[in-house]
């Protein structure tokens, strides 16, 4: 994929050209309580855009690790929105199909979407059920979390929903655009 | 007084919130008047994915709270307070954008007209609500302790307006007014991981050991939360760690034990860590 176009992309947004003013302090890395995790952490992110390395950005793990605790968008002291530039990216990498197909989050994110189109409501159990037959490692640890939940009459079977889910579903993502 | 409100996904279920709110406001006079037919705020989750999905869900609310007239409209999570606010201040400085949510509402008739303040729960009862009040109405039986307050991430952050955003107090002076001794800790607003401590549980079990351990050391006998996600990261990850385990009331729930009310009416007995621990005997 072409990098200038891509870039051309991401400054073209009024989110994109505030990174521009980023001095480079680190203090978004530090304040992250994620970025172990990340193949780049966000002062990294920044530079690397800069430089033009789009895609590489764009296919990172780093904004899917983004929590949104805002740490480092409270703190910036160029007051540069990271939290919303990590959206910006998620969005992006989304949209053009280069998002991490590994990282568990899209999973979770796209079962959450789903619940929403199918019910306008989310529950839970459903939620849980679904990533569970996806990553059946990540829901053995959780067996005794849920069972007591259950005991504890904290999860409902039957789904909440709004009185006509699909009236919403039509409004949302690709049926909306046709 | 009369608000709007907006419940969100895990209020009635999963949360246990409800009880203990509806409860309390019983008590204090307050009426939460619920959006009709409310849905799903989206949270991080459809933010990350398509920015318009997450504006119709947040549009459809305020619209729908417009229909009824709502001129506020409280959150009891923080997720939701933090998407709606967010929302709330993209509709008003994106012209286009509202109309092409707009455009979608109106498959349902509904369209964004007003965008009334969205608030916490706690910010209610904190500045709406007569100080003196929660010491009048304090049980006679009232036993106080030490509770450290857990603020999380999305209540004042980015916001930094009804609270500092890294040292917040409003939580720990409310504790007060209900008569216990608010404890003075590091970990007030640091991640508790939020949803990724289902896809990446070591990684947050970390994050939340280290808010319980600080607690733990500067002598907190429970910890009180604001939000659903915060709640339950808090009280699970303590059925793995060492020693005994402090029990994540709500505030709204710490409200309704100061005022007397049965523990049984505010959802006590659905913590995984029961009150009992914190050396509270009903």
């Amino acid at each position: 994929m072409d990098h200038s176009i891509l870039q051309k992309r991401f400054f073209d947004h009024a989110l994109g050209k505030k990174i521009l003013s980023c001095i480079q302090c680190g203090t978004c890395s530090a304040s992250c309580p994620l970025n172990e995790n990340m193949d780049h952490a966000p002062r990294e992110i920044f530079a690397l855009i800069r430089d033009g390395h789009m895609e590489e950005v764009l296919r990172s793990n780093t904004p899917w690790f983004c929590v949104s605790c805002y740490n480092c968008m409270s703190r910036c002291p160029k007051e540069i929105p990271v939290t919303d530039i990590m959206y910006m990216l998620k969005q992006m990498a989304t949209e053009l199909g280069l998002a991490p197909k590994t990282h568990k989050m899209q999973d979770m994110y796209h079962i959450f979407h789903k619940d929403i189109e199918r019910h306008g409501r989310v529950s839970a159990i459903h939620l849980m059920s679904r990533y569970g037959m996806k990553h059946p490692g990540d829901m053995l640890g959780k067996m005794s979390l849920g069972l007591q939940l259950f005991k504890k009459n904290r999860l409902e079977i039957s789904p909440q929903k709004i009185k006509h889910p699909q009236h919403l579903a039509c409004m949302l993502g690709e049926k909306a655009k046709k | 007084m009369t608000y709007g409100f907006y419940p969100g996904c895990a209020y009635k279920t999963e949360a246990v919130y409800k009880h203990s709110v509806e409860a309390v406001c019983r008590v204090i006079g307050l009426e939460l008047v619920t959006i009709n037919d409310w849905n799903c705020c989206g949270a991080t989750s459809i933010f990350s994915l398509d920015q318009m999905d997450g504006l119709v869900l947040t549009g459809r609310i305020f619209a729908l709270a417009a229909r009824q007239k709502l001129d506020t409209i409280i959150t009891t999570c923080n997720a939701c307070y933090t998407t709606l606010r967010k929302a709330s201040k993209t509709f008003k400085t994106e012209p286009e954008l509202t109309r092409r949510v707009n455009e979608r509402l109106a498959i349902e008739g509904l369209a964004i007209t007003t965008l009334p303040p969205v608030r916490h729960l706690l910010d209610v009862w904190s500045h709406d609500i007569d100080e003196a009040l929660w010491s009048r109405k304090r049980a006679a039986n009232f036993k106080p302790m030490k509770v450290a307050s857990y603020y999380g991430c999305q209540l004042t952050r980015p916001w930094a307006d009804i609270d500092d955003p890294e040292h917040p107090q409003i939580m720990d002076n409310f504790i007060a007014r209900l008569g216990y001794e608010p404890v003075e800790h590091g970990a007030k607003t640091v991640c508790c991981g939020a949803s990724h401590f289902i896809t990446y549980e070591d990684s947050c079990r970390t994050l939340c050991e280290r808010i319980v351990n600080e607690i733990k050391r500067k002598g907190g006998q429970a910890i009180s939360t604001l939000c659903p996600l915060c709640q339950i990261n808090i009280d699970a990850v303590q059925e793995k760690q060492r020693g005994p385990s402090l029990p994540v009331p709500y505030f709204t729930q710490l409200a309704g034990l100061s005022l007397g009310l049965p523990p049984s009416i505010l959802g006590m007995d659905k913590l995984l860590t029961p009150m009992q621990t914190a050396g509270l005997k009903f």
